[in-house]
């Protein structure tokens, strides 16, 4: 019974000309932002292969140098594309895209496409995510409002339950019929863009990208359930199909506007952030002061001085047998990585409660709920923007601190001298490896309940609910 | 004797009307019963009680012998009902709305023969295959006829369904009516239509504001004496 009412559902609504017009708009969309997701990504990936390799071939074809000359000339880090970020960019065109990497300080990534781009950002970006999140919701709301409705006010839904048809077995029919309807929709866009992605030369993801698509389907799939479902159950709940229209438009906004924007707002003043001009001063007079105003910067090289000559057994600078500054510059380094990534990891922090709060809203909104899991399995999110951060960050402190041991062990005099342009051949450059699925699986976990508890939730609240509704 | 139809002291309250005052009533197979009263005189209330979509506020209705709200399913095996305006659905045709709706009532047909339920209904075979949404409302009710007759149900429950036919059609549909309660078919039909309750029907009932003041084997009026017997009760 399910299958034969979900047939004449599914060729109903293909037969529709209102849907053939609006799934026609919302498949092209669906296609034009997935070609066009595509060649951002590759331009991109192109711009910044082509400037990493150019920093790295500069940095280590500097001339004779002295290594902290070297520090200070520094190299940049940038962040390779997702190989998924062309189906939903998250968070990727607000944060930053490089970061210079120097001795001493620990900068914020710059450079985002928002940065860069005119005000029209701020309206969203018209990618495969905003599509399906937004735009596809309301086709499904467009296709569904009458479900129940107009077959109430039409008497077609006496003649079906005449045959001897239940509520639920109608709800479950159109449910199956409409779903097959979107997939129609969003699957060619889908298989574009998983061609494009396994085909693409530049893509290169394995297993880890086959399993991320994979789970990215899954997640919209039942995304889309949940919207099904509650199309037809609000159809079913309100005595005309224009009350149902209204509803379920109201909650779309509700859903995809109001709430996202409030959640945003009230995680910023729950959990206020500083600003970097606050940041930067903060950290300099740490650096400088010591951590909570202890341990200043003059008693600490006057600490390590003296511990120097007490280890070599000497009394003067010039009677050690490694250079002062170098060994200072190393501390120094250690000392003041230490104030950044404390000051980093508050802020981060800080955006990790902010979106933490965003997240636990997706109990309330489903787009909330997609929106985290989307993003993260695009590797697009915060979480995967901090493993550059943190990345970048280890290889500059590395990279630094072996700069200042090869000043350390110059010995005295050292700022006199250079070493050979050879040596900075022997540096690691700077390759970043995106972290894997398992490594994002644990913050899919609030996301993925969110959705699955709203998918339950409506069936089974939603089809109780039907099968007590009017019949005419 | 069984009955096909029976209620017994059935009786429907909405909140703020009495829609139907302790019905009592049997129809035998292959009798037609036409219930004849203005709107609102709670014809279409039993036969929503029949079909089990409304529950009574008391009494109880039956169906081949089962009661409708014990076996709300189970009595749908059993009927067959024809709204006043068959809607259908405008994009499948006549032959796939049939389809559609026998295969719900649990009838897979060969697709040879499913056309013949519509044509013998009257619609006409170029018609069978066009789209429902560019028939008339008479093509329309045909496609109802064929998706009741094709359930071989012991019962025909039918809430005006001659309203807006034409001669032709209102003719070919008694004709049809005939057809089926010779075959043992109980008849149940809600209608305004005096002349063709008389045509039609065995027995004629005139309800008025939720009760059944009068029952009469149609045998025994002429269309005239009918008619002032009705509007004797509507006065």
């Amino acid at each position: 019974m399910i299958r034969s009412i979900a047939q004449k559902e599914f060729i109903s609504t293909l037969r529709d000309r209102r849907f053939a017009v609006l799934s026609g708009l919302v498949l092209l969309l669906l296609l034009a932002a997935t070609l066009v997701g595509r060649a951002s990504f590759r331009t991109l990936q192109q711009e910044r292969q082509l400037a990493q390799q150019t920093v790295n071939d500069k940095f280590r074809n500097q001339p004779a140098r002295h290594p902290h000359r070297v520090a200070h000339y520094g190299s940049f880090a940038f962040r390779p594309k997702s190989g998924l970020s062309l189906l939903d960019g998250g968070v990727d065109s607000f944060t930053g895209s490089a970061v210079y990497l120097e001795a001493h300080q620990q900068n914020s990534i710059n450079f985002s496409q928002a940065q860069q781009a005119g005000s029209l950002i701020r309206f969203g970006e018209m990618t495969v995510a905003f599509v399906l999140q937004l735009l596809v919701p309301l086709l499904i709301i467009f296709l569904c409002f009458g479900a129940f409705s107009e077959e109430r006010a039409t008497g077609t839904l006496k003649l079906l339950l005449s045959q001897g048809v239940t509520l639920r077995q109608v709800a479950w029919g159109k449910i199956r019929g409409y779903s097959q309807a979107v997939a129609l929709v969003v699957a060619p866009a889908l298989a574009l863009a998983a061609a494009l992605l396994f085909t693409g030369e530049e893509f290169a993801g394995g297993l880890d990208l086959v399993a991320r698509l994979a789970l990215f389907v899954a997640g919209y799939a039942v995304y889309f359930f949940v919207f099904v479902v509650g199309a037809v159950v609000v159809s079913a709940w309100q005595v005309s199909s224009r009350a149902a229209l209204v509803t379920l438009l109201g909650l779309w906004i509700l859903g995809g506007v109001i709430l996202p924007k409030a959640t945003a707002n009230l995680g910023a003043t729950l959990y206020p952030t500083i600003t970097k001009a606050q940041m930067d001063a903060e950290v300099h007079d740490e650096a400088q002061h010591g951590i909570d105003g202890h341990d200043p910067h003059d008693q600490r090289a006057a600490a390590l001085k003296a511990d120097l000559f007490k280890k070599y057994g000497v009394d003067s600078e010039e009677k050690l047998p490694v250079s002062l500054a170098g060994v200072q510059m190393a501390a120094g380094e250690e000392y003041s990585a230490k104030v950044y990534q404390q000051h980093f990891a508050e802020l981060n922090a800080t955006y990790e409660r902010q979106n933490r709060l965003s997240e636990w809203a997706g109990l309330l909104n489903p787009y909330q709920a997609i929106r985290p899991l989307s993003m993260s399995l695009a590797g697009s999110d915060f979480a995967h923007y901090v493993h550059f951060q943190q990345a970048a960050e280890a290889y500059r402190y590395g990279l630094v601190q072996r700069l200042n041991g090869l000043q350390a062990s110059m010995g005295y005099g050292d700022k006199e001298r250079r070493l050979d342009a050879s040596t900075w051949q022997k540096l690691p450059v700077f390759s970043y490896q995106a972290p894997p699925l398992g490594w994002a699986l644990p913050r899919l976990l609030l996301p993925v309940a969110a959705l699955l508890l709203w998918a339950v939730g409506l069936c089974w609240l939603g089809l109780r609910l039907i099968s007590n509704t009017s019949v005419s | 004797m069984t009955y096909l139809l029976e209620a017994r002291e059935l009786r429907k309250q909405y909140a703020d009307k009495l829609a139907l005052r302790g019905l009592n009533l049997q129809i035998a197979p292959g009798e037609i019963f036409c219930l004849l009263g203005q709107n609102g005189a709670g014809k279409s209330t039993t036969i929503n009680l029949f079909l089990g979509f409304i529950q009574p506020t008391s009494g109880a209705a039956f169906v081949n012998g089962l009661e409708v709200a014990a076996n709300p399913l189970e009595i749908k095996r059993h009927l067959a009902y024809i709204p006043e305006n068959v809607l259908l659905y405008p994009h499948l045709s006549g032959l796939e709305n049939l389809a559609l709706f026998s295969s719900l009532a649990g009838f897979k047909y060969p697709e040879s023969e499913l056309p013949n339920y519509l044509t013998d209904a009257g619609l006409p075979a170029e018609a069978v295959r066009r789209r429902v949404g560019a028939y008339s409302k008479g093509m329309r009710q045909k496609v109802g006829i064929a998706i009741a007759v094709a359930k071989h149900a012991k019962v025909l429950l039918l809430d005006e369904p001659t309203s807006g036919l034409d001669p032709k059609a209102s003719n070919e549909f008694s004709e049809l009516l005939h057809r089926l309660s010779g075959q043992g078919t109980a008849v149940l039909m809600a209608t305004h239509d005096i002349f063709r309750a008389k045509e039609v029907g065995t027995r004629v009932g005139i309800m008025r504001e939720g009760e059944l003041v009068d029952v009469r084997p149609t045998a025994a009026l002429n269309a005239q004496e009918l008619e002032q017997l009705y509007l004797t009760y509507i006065h």
